[in-house]
């Protein structure tokens, strides 16, 4: 054990957790003895994955931003209202901390996750010199916050369901609703299937170079 | 040296890879990988009984969470209601049916799916059902409970409801009704369980 040193991986020492049940596995068992699934030392091929998904979902963003995602009828007029719109008449009708969370998670945490996603797929797809523990702590922000952009289709739903009244109030969804679900969608998927132990791979030589981490 | 780390003394950080030697921890603290700062483990503090009771409390206010109205609209006389799923149903009709199923998933299939995998999970481990059918359900209910967890998204769904009626209070009035309540009771208790769930620790029962 005493060639355990701090700078050591798994790869090196033919470890893999498994993917499924976590259990530390010897590589060469080709399955994890716990729960049967196979063992993988590093999945190269989801940097591809990962990478068709966020461009994806990047394009499925300017529909999702540019197209009315709610419409509402009220007293007889109506108006389509695209995320940013909706958000700009809530500052308008004093709802500012409302109109805050909603900017969070319906246009900061989409744009934030997909620029983090390409900084953090450029890293390790074209080997630049980031760092790599600064990429890794936006990569967990990335993931945890993520989920949270599901709140708007949230707020849809309720305000469809509830304010259906003909010509005197009505809230319907818009095109750029489905947009925007996908982009939730596929922008979770990128991060999910991405094997992040690439990055720690593929930058190491380098750093070893430079003598420091 | 593969067989002989391949044991419980060393942990695989599952971001970094970096291998590290495993520390007993003192309650409360969780381990975080020096490279990259993900959370390698932390000490279990599950315990069965406390988990059972939390989930037969949610399981409680499951279904009426589900049927009863999460919130009421009084307008002009005429009152509207909306549960969760009629809110999914709302947007699907309306043939946006991918935001329909999101909401279905995430606020009513994936929560009950997970807690009724929890209650499951609890039961065979605490009547020790050893039998090599009970094994092989837990180990399919374990392999898929990070994907429900993911998928569960209670937390953001009581947000919106709040969100909702500040912005609905602007054209008329909002009441909160049962189903609002059993709802936040839902939330509060899954989220009481999801802490008190540990993954790690379920799937080394199995090692036994
Ligand atoms: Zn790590």
């Amino acid at each position: 054990m005493s060639e355990l040193n701090n700078k050591m991986q798994g790869i090196t020492l033919g470890l893999t957790p498994c993917p499924s049940c976590g259990k530390l596995s010897v590589h060469s068992d080709i399955h994890c003895k716990r729960c049967g699934k196979a063992l993988v030392l590093r999945d190269y091929s989801s940097l591809h994955k990962s990478w068709a998904l966020l461009i994806t979902a990047t394009i499925l963003l300017f529909p999702a931003n540019l197209y009315p995602i709610t419409m509402l009828v009220n007293r007889g007029q109506i108006r389509h209202d695209t995320i940013f719109t909706g958000i700009v008449h809530l500052v308008e009708s004093d709802m500012f901390p409302i109109a805050v969370i909603l900017f969070t998670a319906s246009i900061l945490v989409p744009m934030l996750k997909i620029v983090g996603l390409t900084a953090y797929l450029i890293a390790i797809s074209f080997r630049l010199p980031i760092s790599k523990q600064k990429l890794m702590i936006g990569f967990h922000i990335i993931e945890w916050i993520g989920r949270w952009s599901m709140l708007d289709l949230f707020v849809i739903s309720i305000t469809a369901a509830l304010v259906n009244m003909g010509q005197l109030l009505d809230a319907k969804p818009a095109p750029a609703a489905t947009a925007f679900a996908l982009v939730i969608l596929l922008t979770q998927l990128a991060a999910k299937v991405l094997d992040t132990r690439l990055l720690w791979d593929r930058l190491e030589s380098k750093d070893d170079a430079n003598g420091n981490t | 040296m593969e067989q002989e780390c391949a044991d419980n003394s060393v942990v695989l950080c599952r971001s970094c890879d970096l291998v590290i030697r495993k520390r007993a921890l003192p309650s409360g603290v969780r381990a975080l990988c020096p490279r990259c700062h993900t959370t390698l483990y932390d000490t279990p503090y599950c315990s069965i009984n406390g988990m059972l009771a939390l989930c037969l409390t949610a399981l409680l206010f499951l279904l009426p969470a589900n049927v009863l109205p999460v919130l009421e609209l009084h307008f002009l006389g005429s009152v509207r209601t909306t549960t969760i799923i009629e809110g999914a149903m709302a947007v699907s009709n309306q043939g946006y049916w991918i935001v329909g199923i999101a909401v279905l998933v995430s606020a009513v299939i994936a929560p009950a799916l997970l807690i009724w995998s929890v209650f499951c999970q609890i039961l065979i481990i605490k009547y020790r059902l050893n039998s090599p059918f009970f094994r092989a359900v837990l180990k399919r209910l374990l392999s898929y409970q990070g994907l429900l967890a993911q998928l569960s998204m209670l937390e953001i769904y009581m947000i919106s409801i709040l969100v909702s009626v500040f912005q609905l209070s602007d054209f008329a009035d909002i009441f909160l009704g049962m189903g609002t309540f059993c709802f936040g009771m839902l939330f509060l208790v899954t989220l009481f369980l999801q802490r008190e769930y540990n993954l790690e620790h379920m799937w080394s029962v199995l090692d036994e």
